[in-house]
């Protein structure tokens, strides 16, 4: 057969495909109405559950951490907004806004004595007694979880770890390897002296001397002269020491 | 002597190390700037040393032995002097005299307690000033001579006071 004349198959073409389209939107839209409803749902339940353990949230840390980790496995982050369903339902937002408030406050007023550096139970105890004794308990999670709000402040927040405990960090920047051995080195009482860390680490005296001076010009360190026999012993604000100033040096 | 509530600084052993580094240091003296006044105000101490064979619980912690040195007491009782709340009693800065209140405080000490006594027109010795009966219980029993004679002087140069050298004493004539 002989093919028509153009402008018609043309016409037929532009008809098609405009019907396709309009097809292609109703399904889309349908799709969507369906998501919407199942999101409406889900929110729906989601916030019914937070409702009815309300006070288990607020009040039992561990009830919190548990219901922090079944929000992230389902893709959602409670602190996301402070605006959203979270907040009005839960003052949760709030809960952790002002955790980070009380961190910043304790890191800021410390940190002219520790260099930036705090160990987490010394900040704990800071923030809670600055709680009050009627607020509920915190948790390491919770202070972990209000730090990783502060990250998006830009205030060079951050954990890190030296041997079994974390430390906050309240000033950019990071330690090297060798400064970290140290820290964690003097763990437990407080201080090191360079032949302590010559022995323990097998370094260079340069290396040692090097590093020391570098924790004291970044105030991480402070200097003590009155150490047995006059050896210098190196301290750490951020450390809590253990009380004993002369004992076992090496 | 009254119990004193030191600063948990205190107990830190190296803060008793004069600081190698410029920003610890400051904060350092800050410290003690600080502590020195409110100790010497709340025990009523009014004259220090800077030898180390003075042991005056303030400079020595016997707790975590640890001592300030003479260089840390130079810098820390200088650092007072320099914004006045202290004054050198000799030269050699051996004896310092702390005031935790300004001179010119203590001067209107003085002359508000004579004027309250009566005692214009009438001549004193500086020593019956921080011990005779009239003053017993008030704010001048036990003060030093040290920091009479000054804050004489300050009221002398106000033209409040005359001062002038009796028989071993210095003797004060108020107006």
């Amino acid at each position: 057969m002989r093919r028509r004349p153009g402008i018609q198959g043309i016409q037929r073409t532009a008809q098609a495909r405009d019907h396709f389209k309009a097809l292609g939107k109703d399904v889309a839209a349908t799709r969507l109405e369906h998501m919407q409803a199942q999101m409406a749902s889900f929110k729906e339940n989601l916030e019914e559950f937070a409702l009815k353990h309300r006070e288990d949230i607020r009040k039992d840390p561990a009830f919190r951490a548990q219901f922090h980790t079944m929000c992230a496995n389902i893709g959602v982050d409670p602190l996301a907004s402070n605006k959203g369903v979270w907040a009005q339902v839960l003052g949760f937002g709030d809960f952790y806004y002002e955790l980070g408030v009380q961190i910043v406050e304790a890191c800021l007023a410390t940190r002219p004595l520790n260099g930036g550096l705090m160990e987490m139970k010394p900040l704990m105890r800071f923030v809670n007694r600055r709680r009050g004794s009627k607020a509920e308990p915190i948790t390491e999670d919770d202070v972990i979880r209000a730090i990783d709000k502060l990250k998006v402040l830009g205030g060079g927040f951050s954990i890190m770890k030296v041997g079994q405990q974390m430390l906050v960090r309240s000033v950019p920047g990071e330690l090297n390897t060798d400064k970290n051995e140290v820290l964690r080195l003097a763990q437990g009482r407080g201080f090191i002296s360079k032949k302590q860390l010559i022995e323990e680490n097998k370094w260079q005296e340069a290396r040692v001397v090097e590093t020391l001076w570098s924790l004291l010009k970044e105030g991480i360190a402070m200097a003590d002269d009155q150490g047995p026999g006059g050896q210098r012993l190196y301290w750490f604000p951020c450390l809590e020491a253990s009380g004993a100033t002369q004992a076992e040096v090496l | 002597m009254t119990d004193f509530d030191f600063p948990f600084f205190f107990n830190y052993p190296p803060y008793f190390t004069l600081q190698p580094v410029k920003e610890t240091r400051e904060k350092q003296v800050e410290l003690w700037t600080e502590l020195i006044l409110r100790y010497c105000r709340q025990q009523r101490a009014y004259i220090l040393s800077t030898s180390t064979a003075d042991d005056n619980p303030l400079f020595y912690n016997r707790k975590i032995e640890r001592r300030l040195n003479q260089d840390a007491r130079l810098l820390f009782l200088g650092e007072l002097v320099s914004r006045g709340n202290a004054r050198w009693l000799d030269k050699d800065r051996r004896q310092c005299l702390v005031l935790w209140k300004k001179l010119q405080e203590w001067a209107d000490t003085v002359y508000s307690l004579v004027r309250e006594l009566g005692m214009q027109e009438s001549v004193m010795t500086v020593d019956e000033l921080s011990s005779g009966d009239e003053v017993a219980g008030t704010e001048l029993e036990g003060a030093p001579h040290e920091l009479l004679v000054e804050a004489l002087k300050l009221l002398e140069a106000q033209g409040k006071a005359q001062l002038f050298s009796g028989e071993g004493d210095l003797g004060v004539k108020f107006f």
